[in-house]
Order: C-alpha cells, then structure tokens, then sequence
C-alpha cells in the first residue's frame, strides 16, 4: 500500500477512531458547554450536530492550508492560535448567516449556540491535533468529519436520554446539566470499551 | 397508637418494613385510578420470577467456588438495598421497590467469586445510586444498574476484578457447599487464554462451565434453563436475546473465515465468558431496551456486533459488559427514530 491508497486507508482509520476510539465529547471532553446546553431536544441536538460536523469539515482542510502554506513558510507557527481562531470564526459565520436564511426556525432554536460553535473547544482541538500529530490534507478532513460525526453521535444520543428523562423524578438538585454530566460520565464509562480499537494516529 | 401504627409513622423504617409485609403478605391495595389491568402478575411478581430464575446459576455458583459466594451476595444485597431504603426514606416513598432485589442478585452473580468484598459494595453502591437512583428509581433508569456497577468496578479496580480466579472445587460430592471458598487459582477465564495464547478449551467443557469465571456465569445450561423460563412466563422477551445471539454468531462467523488463527471460532464466542448469562437477564431487561419489536432487533444486532468486535479486537475480553451499557445509551434514540418512522404525519393523517 502506497502513495493514495495508504492515505486513503489511513484516513478511513482515523475517521473512525475519530468516532469511536478517540471521541471528542466522550474520551478528550472536548466541547462540552453545547453538549450540556443543547441536549434537551433531538431535533436541535440533531441540528446543531449537523452544523458541527460541516464546521469541523471545512475548517480543518482550510486551516491545514492556512498553516501549511502561510504560517510555516513564514516561520510564524506559534501564531496558530490566532489564526486558526480567526478562521474558525470567519467560517462560523458564514454558517449562521446560511442557517438563518434558509432554515429560521433551527435558527431560533439554536439561539446563542450557533455564534458559540466559534468557541466550541472541539473544533479548534481538532486543528491543534491535526499539527501535533502531523496529518496529511486528507487525513485531516477526515479526522475533522470523523470527529463531527462523533460529537453528533453523542450530543444526538444525550438528547435523546434527557427526552426520556423528561417524566422522571430527578432528585431536585440534580435537574439540568447535573444529571447531563452523570449521564455524560456513564456514557465515557461506556465508550472506555472502544479503547485499543482502530488506533489510528 | 399500636407497635405496628408507629413503625408505620417512622420515615425512615416505614420503607423497609413496608416492602417485606407486601413481599411475605402479598398487597391489599386496590387501584383508584385508571388504568385497570386485570392480570395475575404485578411489579412484584415480575422482579421475584426474575430471583427465581437466577436460583439455579446461584447455587451452581455456590458448589463451584464454595460458600464464599453468598458472602458477596449477602454483601451486595445489604449495600444495594441499604441505598434504595435511604433515597425510599428521603423521597417519603411507601415502600421499597423489588427491582432492588433484583438488581443486587444479578450483581453479585457478575463478579469474580475471590473479589475482596468491599470491591462488591463499592460497585453495586455506584450501580444503585448512580446507575437507577439518580434517574428516579425502578423503571426509570436509562443503564442496566447492575452492568453498571460491574463496569464501573472493572474499571475502577482492574488489579482486584480480572488478576486471579478461582477455580471449581475439587474431591468430593459436596463440591462448594462443604467449603469456605476454593483454594485453587488460576490467572486466566477461557477468554483470557484465548487472547494470550490462542488456546481453546473445548465447547463441552465451555457449555458445562467447570473452570474460572463470574460466580453465575459458567454453567450454561442452568443459564438457558433460566432464560427460557423468563420468556415462557413473558418477563422477558424473545425478540432482543435472539437478535443478539444471531448477529454475535453471524459477526463471529464472517471474521473467523477471514483468519481462523487469529480470530475465535462463533460458537467460542457463544459459550464463552458472560455473554449468555448477559444475553438472558440484562439484555432481554423491558426498561433499559427499546420498547418497539424494530428497536428490539436493532438494539440485538447492535449488542452482538459489537460484543464480537470489542472481544476481538480491544484489550478487554468481556465485551458484553460494555456491549450491553453502549446499547442502553442509544436505546432512547432508537425507541425516537423507530417510532417517528411508524408513526409519521402525512397528509392523509398519522400512519
């Protein structure tokens, strides 16, 4: 296996460790806020998952450019912090703006979540793990849709629980995110077993 | 004001006693409200055919591994049942519920016979308070309490829970009922050995269950006698328990075709480890799996997939364990998806 197809095989690998083995919610607690916040509907779950996973998808090929083809040439990699934020930002809103127009609803739904995806520590983690780990323009597409894919699998299956949970008689005060963090720390025990699996880097 | 009236007022004794006069008493409560169901079997009967059909795998635990084991019994009932009086005593509920029995019963039957006993009660502690109690009690919990508490100990305590097993009794006709607990150790289950060396012991040997494992999950025939007499007496169902078995020997099949060496033979994957015991008490359990007949299946499939894949293919051996708790997250979502899809609004109206 050389040249493509290793890179294609290597990054199927690490799309699917992205999902399961290394998920961003459930194995590094990345992104949390929203999936605390926006957990209580399927449906918006559903969607905010959606806007993440093209989020996470785009910016990840388009920061791996950024920083490929500006920072290291000019020898200013420490600046990718910024960058990558700036980016990130630009993108997100961009999103909102498409969002708004074409499905007002999600929109409403969403409220401050959206503009707060700019801060969702998964999206700039996943940039940050595509320079340590030096991945290729492919493998890191990948990574980023793997990685949506896994934060949505988890946000969507969270809201689902607490949707459930809605007749339950939770103890008072562990209403709300109290119950969401037990729920979210079952869930991490759970996925421990993914670990081993797939480990692609 | 009689003995009997003042235990009554006592919040905190009223549970416990409450729960055992309707459990040797039987209920004289009448329903005021609708629904009216008339059938013979209630909550109370539905948990104690659960602890009967436990029995048998109990006491073939106990002649197996020795009396110890209704040490870790007693210790899980005292702990997991102790928990539910307080949250009973608390919440100013009547009574305890059964599901607690059952609970701790089928707890103790997953650990290791030698487990040191303080390990039980820290498990069936968290099991009971975080994986049910939490969540507001019996039939509301989203995880299997007593898979999670198993987990969580395995995870916690590594060392204690998979170094050392102990291994049957020996000599004479008494076996374990005449012994404090086994004395012979052994580092390896059949599936620790198969992931080592790639040794198997033979299926009879396996179905027959005389080596180290959990306290109830060795013998299989007991265990499928139990099973089978939960689904006859429709405690549990059919559906999800066969789902699972077909996709685990499915999967099993395929990757043992692919690399016989490499990969365990499907009926190795059957008997082996907790996968039945699993498979006919926690897995065909109505409230932590989907209540569709599609979300059964689907939920089936999901857990026997993947306990294949996690055995084969992850440093653990025990992939049910983790097999049963992933299922129990989607199972809401499932239960979401299948019925949106059946009952669908069209323009013609609901379908």
């Amino acid at each position: 296996m050389t040249g493509l197809t290793g890179e294609m095989t290597h990054a199927l690998v690490v799309c699917f460790s992205a999902i399961f083995t290394g998920n961003m919610v459930l194995s590094y607690f990345l992104g949390l806020c929203p999936f605390i916040g926006v957990s209580r509907e399927i449906k918006t779950a559903f969607g905010l998952g959606t806007a993440v996973v093209f989020v996470l998808t785009f910016t990840s090929g388009i920061n791996w450019a950024a920083y490929h083809y500006i920072l290291v040439p000019l020898e200013l990699d420490f600046f990718r912090f910024i960058l990558f934020i700036i980016i990130i930002a630009a993108f997100v809103q961009f999103v909102e703006m498409i969002i708004e127009r074409f499905s007002p609803l999600l929109y409403v739904n969403l409220g401050i979540f959206l503009p707060l995806i700019t801060v969702n520590c998964a999206i700039l983690g996943v940039s940050l793990f595509m320079v340590i780990r030096d991945y290729s323009l492919i493998v890191t597409v990948a990574y980023g849709f793997g990685s949506g894919l896994g934060w949505m699998l988890a946000i969507v299956s969270m809201a689902g629980i607490r949707q459930r949970l809605n007749e339950s008689r939770i103890p008072y005060g562990l209403q709300g995110p109290g119950i969401t963090l037990i729920i979210a720390g079952l869930m991490a025990l759970a996925f421990i077993g993914f670990s081993g699996v797939l480990q692609g880097r | 004001m009689t003995s009997v009236e003042k235990i009554r007022k006592n919040r905190f004794i009223a549970p416990i006693f409450n729960s055992l006069e309707s459990f040797f008493f039987g209920s004289d409560e009448s329903v005021r409200r609708a629904p009216f169901i008339r059938d013979a079997i209630d909550l109370k009967r539905y948990m104690f055919f659960v602890i009967i059909a436990t029995l048998p795998c109990t006491l073939a635990g106990i002649y197996l591994y020795g009396l110890r084991v209704l040490a870790v019994i007693g210790v899980s009932y005292i702990f997991g049942v102790g928990a539910e009086a307080v949250f009973a005593a608390v919440r100013r509920q009547d009574e305890i519920h059964e599901g607690a029995f059952v609970t701790c019963m089928l707890y103790a039957l997953i650990m290791p016979p030698n487990v040191p006993l303080w390990v039980v009660a820290v498990g069936i502690l968290f099991g009971t308070i975080f994986g049910k109690e939490v969540f507001g009690g019996t039939g509301k919990n989203i995880f299997n309490p007593a898979m999670t508490g198993r987990l969580f100990a395995s995870l916690a305590f590594p060392d204690l829970m998979t170094k050392t097993w102990l291994l049957p009794v020996d000599g004479n006709l008494a076996g374990g009922f005449a012994s404090w607990v086994s004395d012979a150790i052994t580092t390896a289950t059949p599936m620790t050995l198969f992931q080592r060396s790639g040794d198997i012991i033979s299926n009879l040997q396996l179905f027959m269950g005389y080596f180290g494992g959990c306290i109830g999950e060795t013998v299989k025939p007991l265990i499928i006698a139990g099973g089978l007499f939960l689904m006859i007496t429709r405690v549990a169902n059919w559906r999800i328990p066969l789902a699972t078995i077909i996709s685990l020997l499915f999967t099993a099949t395929i990757l043992h075709a692919i690399d016989q060496q490499a990969f365990a033979p499907p009926l190795f994957h059957l008997l082996g480890g907790g996968f039945l015991f699993a498979v006919m008490f926690m897995v065909s359990d109505p409230v932590t799996t989907p209540a569709s007949r599609t979300g059964k299946w689907l939920c089936g499939i999901l857990i026997g997939t993947l306990t294949v894949l996690i055995r084969t293919f992850t440093g653990y051996v025990e992939g049910i364990m983790f097999a049963v708790t992933i299922a129990n997250m989607f199972t809401p979502l499932i239960d979401y998806i299948v019925l949106g899809i059946k009952y669908r609004v069209t323009p013609k109206g609901v379908i």
